[in-house]
């Protein structure tokens, strides 16, 4: 026998002697000697969550904006201050013990105290001068979160200073929202990375860049272990955190798209967390021993944009009929399956100043009443539809055919234009849409991420997409974002949000619900709507 | 001598195929009517980030200047950088194509080892039971569409009789073997690493079988017709007549002329199967170019779009190239010109 076929032969039974070796699985089996998360505790420990994270670009937190690193990243950075669990309304301490905001004539200038015996992961004590590091470099590197810095909150390199080891100041033009600031700072932005190391770690005036894409320097709970591209991302426990230690000793995201593998690997046992189920895998695992499903709040709202200068949307009781006229409990209980909320102002449930009035329900006589007060009788519009499924897994196509079919009842015609949401988004941005269907969600939980866009004509975002210019109200949606006292800020945005729910260009459809499916044995899984969970709380 | 002129002629071939279908590529994907910037950048973006955005991909220049820029970055080995990922085109190719390589390998083996014989034995059996077996598998699988299938081969195989994992290339709790080739299977015998061989050809058995099964069909229908054709052939009745088993005659006589139509198919497959991976790969999570190219094409991702494209244009041509020289192999006729 040649030795090139004897190695062939060889090759062959190499192979078929590990194919006959004991059958494993995707999932939590295998050996765990040579695994990569055998050095965070192993598969019993580690919690597995199947998700579609072909949105990762970069776990840095000056970089990142995508969901799936939000929802990572959380859980590795610290921030000043923090929201906890699922409430949105209330700012707690995080790194940061107290702060205080004080008028000094010129700009708001907050101070914070930092906690005292803080370690990021490498040992290194957290001090104030990490913290500026922390923000001058995200405004710096300028990537897609910068704009909270320096856009929402006027921040410049040099308006954050360290005045002792434990003492940060910021200095906030009368212009910004402190408020709003204070929330930006939960968000992943805000998170505190370990200077020495980052800096230890340039290459080229990086600012350390190119080392948390996929590492990290932070002193959350958990650390970056590896993210593997279009596979997963690993993160075990990290030994130095302050905090409540958490039980698992990694997590496990898996870049898994296709909904319905998530169901049956979690039906199996092979994963712990399914995260982008939509109703009819999460009917499917209902009523399945060993799994439980659950629905979480999300800050979406899908909407209906109408150009306030296109004909006869530029008067206001047409606006008003096609609101009347719209079933919305059927779209949430026949299309959404329940999957999502009836919510018709403009900031989501969940947010400070939520407005909690749905005064419109597939009224007929009512709409029909408002298109003759306006003198209209027939009205065509161009319809401008995304492809794809919309938040709370219903397709935009379903959810256009019901609003087309509702309009229709009151006399109101629309020609459905379904498009890509990039193409669609080009047509928005132009003023160029009539009746355009899409969504929106805030860039940090404040209701000034939403009540801006929606009625700032000059935030050239929804408003102006709209033609919608009313400074009015504009104004006083930028008088209520400088407001303080919570009591008097929820007075203020009640007010706005009625006056945009009868008079503003949008038909608010619904809140989506983010569903998910979970084995039993996980517990403390609590989905906060900005897109996150505490995985230091979770246990298996 | 006569080899390397028909290869020089090839090679000069596959370079003009390239320039041409980065051309008519980079036209189309700046002519369609959508924007890349919308699809980056999103509903929240500032006038300020969106100009700056064109600024960065060159999408304020003309397009004649966008594509020399483009040509220019191409003969230094910069394929750009990705819209969606932000990183550069060509480290996404160099990580996602391996898995595509040794997925369509996986699905070609399958398509040979069950598609010739299964041709063979059908033609041998012309009118009786197994042909019309292969006959009706065939016609089977020649339309019956990928992702159907793969979501019927997971929900049975993984889901409801557990023999083999769902998706993905590796097991979560495996290391994947140390990178040589990037083909998982040669990595871990290179390795000598018996956990990661046994996991990754686990993964490898239901997608390649999905992917494969489209091939197979093709592969079996065309030798059963190329088969039949040689088997009434004089030089067969000859063999018969010079006393040589009925095996011999088959496999080495019949056979060997009826696969020169199938050697051809062979090529065309696997640019088949590159195409079809595309929705193999986003059922079974795999990593691949497949699922690269589908998630570049929704995003408007011209850079990363283009970058598949032209690999493809290689890969296509190479795949021939391989065919024609296994002709030189299996007749001689060819060699002579």
């Amino acid at each position: 026998m040649s030795a090139r076929r004897s190695s062939i032969l060889f090759a062959i039974a190499l192979i078929l002697a590990a194919a006959c070796g004991p059958a494993g699985t995707s999932g939590t089996s295998g050996s765990p000697g040579a695994s990569p998360s055998a050095s965070a505790g192993g598969a019993a420990s580690t919690l597995v969550i199947d998700r579609d994270t072909s949105d990762l670009i970069s776990l840095d937190p000056a970089v990142l904006y995508e969901f799936s690193a939000v929802f990572a990243t959380h859980n590795v950075y610290e921030t000043l201050v923090k929201f906890e669990g699922t409430d949105l309304s209330t700012i707690k301490p995080g790194l940061a013990t107290s702060w205080d905001i004080k008028d000094t004539g010129s700009t708001n200038d907050i101070t914070f105290k930092l906690k005292s015996g803080q370690k990021f992961a490498s040992g290194n004590p957290v001090t104030a001068d990490d913290v500026v590091y922390s923000v001058q470099r995200a405004i710096k590197l300028n990537k897609s979160p910068a704009f909270l810095f320096t856009d929402i909150a006027g921040l410049k390199a040099d308006s954050v200073k360290a005045t002792d080891p434990t003492t940060v100041v910021f200095s906030l033009p009368k212009t910004a929202s402190a408020s709003a600031f204070l929330t930006i700072l939960t968000f992943t932005i805000g998170g505190v990375v370990d200077s020495k190391e980052v800096k230890a770690k340039e290459t080229g005036g990086d600012s350390g860049s190119a080392y948390l894409l996929d590492h990290s320097a932070g002193s959350g709970p958990f650390v970056v272990d590896h993210w593997t591209k279009n596979t997963e991302v690993l993160l075990k426990a990290n030994p130095n955190y302050g905090g409540a230690k958490p039980t698992l000793s990694g997590v496990l995201f898996k870049q898994v798209p296709e909904p319905t593998n998530q169901q049956f690997a979690l039906d199996k046992g092979d994963i712990d967390i399914a995260n982008n189920l939509g109703p009819e895998q999460i009917a499917a695992l209902q009523g399945k021993s060993g799994v439980t499903t659950t629905t979480a709040d999300s800050l979406q709202l899908v909407y209906v944009g109408m150009n306030a200068t296109v004909k006869p949307l530029d008067n206001v009781k047409v606006r008003e009929a096609l609101r009347t006229a719209v079933d919305y409990d059927g779209i949430v209980k026949d299309l959404l399956k329940g999957n999502g909320k009836k919510v018709q102002g403009i900031i989501p449930r969940g947010l400070a100043g939520y407005n909690e009035a749905t005064p419109f329900q597939a009224d007929v006589t009512k709409a029909k009443a408002l298109l003759t007060e306006a003198g209209e009788t027939t009205v065509t519009l161009d319809f401008l539809v995304p492809t794809g499924q919309a938040p709370g897994g219903v397709a935009f196509s379903d959810l256009a055919a019901k609003l087309k079919s509702d309009w229709a009842k009151i006399g109101v015609t629309v020609n459905i234009k379904q498009t890509t949401t990039a193409d669609l988004l080009a047509t928005y941005r132009a003023q160029k849409g009539q009746l355009v269907m899409i969504y929106w969600g805030p860039d940090y939980p404040d209701p000034d991420a939403n009540v801006g866009p929606f009625t700032d004509y000059k935030a050239k975002s929804i408003g102006w997409r709209n033609a919608w210019d009313d400074p009015t109200i504009a104004q006083k949606g930028r008088d209520a974002a400088l407001i303080t006292d919570p009591a008097k800020r929820a007075a203020a945005y009640k007010d706005i949000t009625d006056y945009v729910l009868h008079n503003g260009p949008y038909v608010v459809l619904y809140q989506p619900s983010e569903l998910f499916g979970l084995r039993s044995n996980v517990k403390g899984f609590n989905w906060s709507a900005i897109g996150w969970a505490e995985l230091a709380s979770v246990t298996k | 001598m006569r080899f390397l002129g028909f290869l020089t002629r090839r090679i000069v071939g596959i370079a003009a195929v390239m320039v041409g279908v980065s051309i008519i590529t980079f036209a189309i994907s700046h002519v369609v009517p959508a924007d890349p910037v919308a699809a980056a950048l999103g509903d929240h973006a500032t006038d300020q980030q969106i100009e700056a955005f064109r600024a960065e991909y060159h999408l304020d220049r003309p397009l004649p200047e966008q594509y020399l820029t483009y040509v220019v970055g191409l003969v230094h080995g910069d394929l750009g950088r990705s819209i969606r990922t932000r990183r550069p085109v060509a480290d996404d190719l160099f990580d996602s194509f391996p898995a595509t390589i040794e997925l369509s390998l996986a699905a070609l083996i399958v398509a040979i080892v069950v598609g010739i014989p299964a041709g063979v034995w059908s033609a041998i059996s012309r009118g009786r039971l197994p042909d019309h077996l292969v006959r009706l598998a065939s016609l089977v699988g020649g339309s019956i569409p990928v992702f159907w299938l793969g979501l019927i081969v997971i929900g049975l195989f993984y889901y409801q009789l557990g023999w083999f994992p769902g998706g993905g290339r590796i097991d979560n709790f495996v290391a994947p073997p140390p990178t040589r080739t990037g083909l998982y299977v040669l990595d871990s015998l290179l390795a000598g690493d018996l956990e990661a061989l046994r996991s990754s050809l686990l993964h490898l058995v239901l997608p390649a079988l999905t992917l494969g099964y489209f091939s197979t069909a093709v592969i079996a229908r065309m030798t059963r017709s190329s088969m039949l054709e040689v088997l009434g052939q004089d030089y067969m009745r000859t063999a018969r007549a010079k006393g040589l088993q009925e095996r011999l005659v088959v496999l080495r006589h019949g056979l060997r002329n009826a696969l020169i139509p199938t050697v051809t198919i062979l090529g065309l497959t696997f640019g088949s199967l590159l195409s079809g991976a595309v929705l193999t790969e986003t059922i079974f999570s795999w990593p691949g170019l497949g699922r690269y190219a589908t998630a570049a094409a929704i995003a408007l991702d011209f850079p990363a779009v283009l970058g598949v494209t032209l690999l493809a244009a290689i890969v296509y041509p190479l795949a021939n190239l391989v065919v024609d020289i296994a002709y030189f192999w299996l007749d001689p006729r060819t060699q002579r010109g």
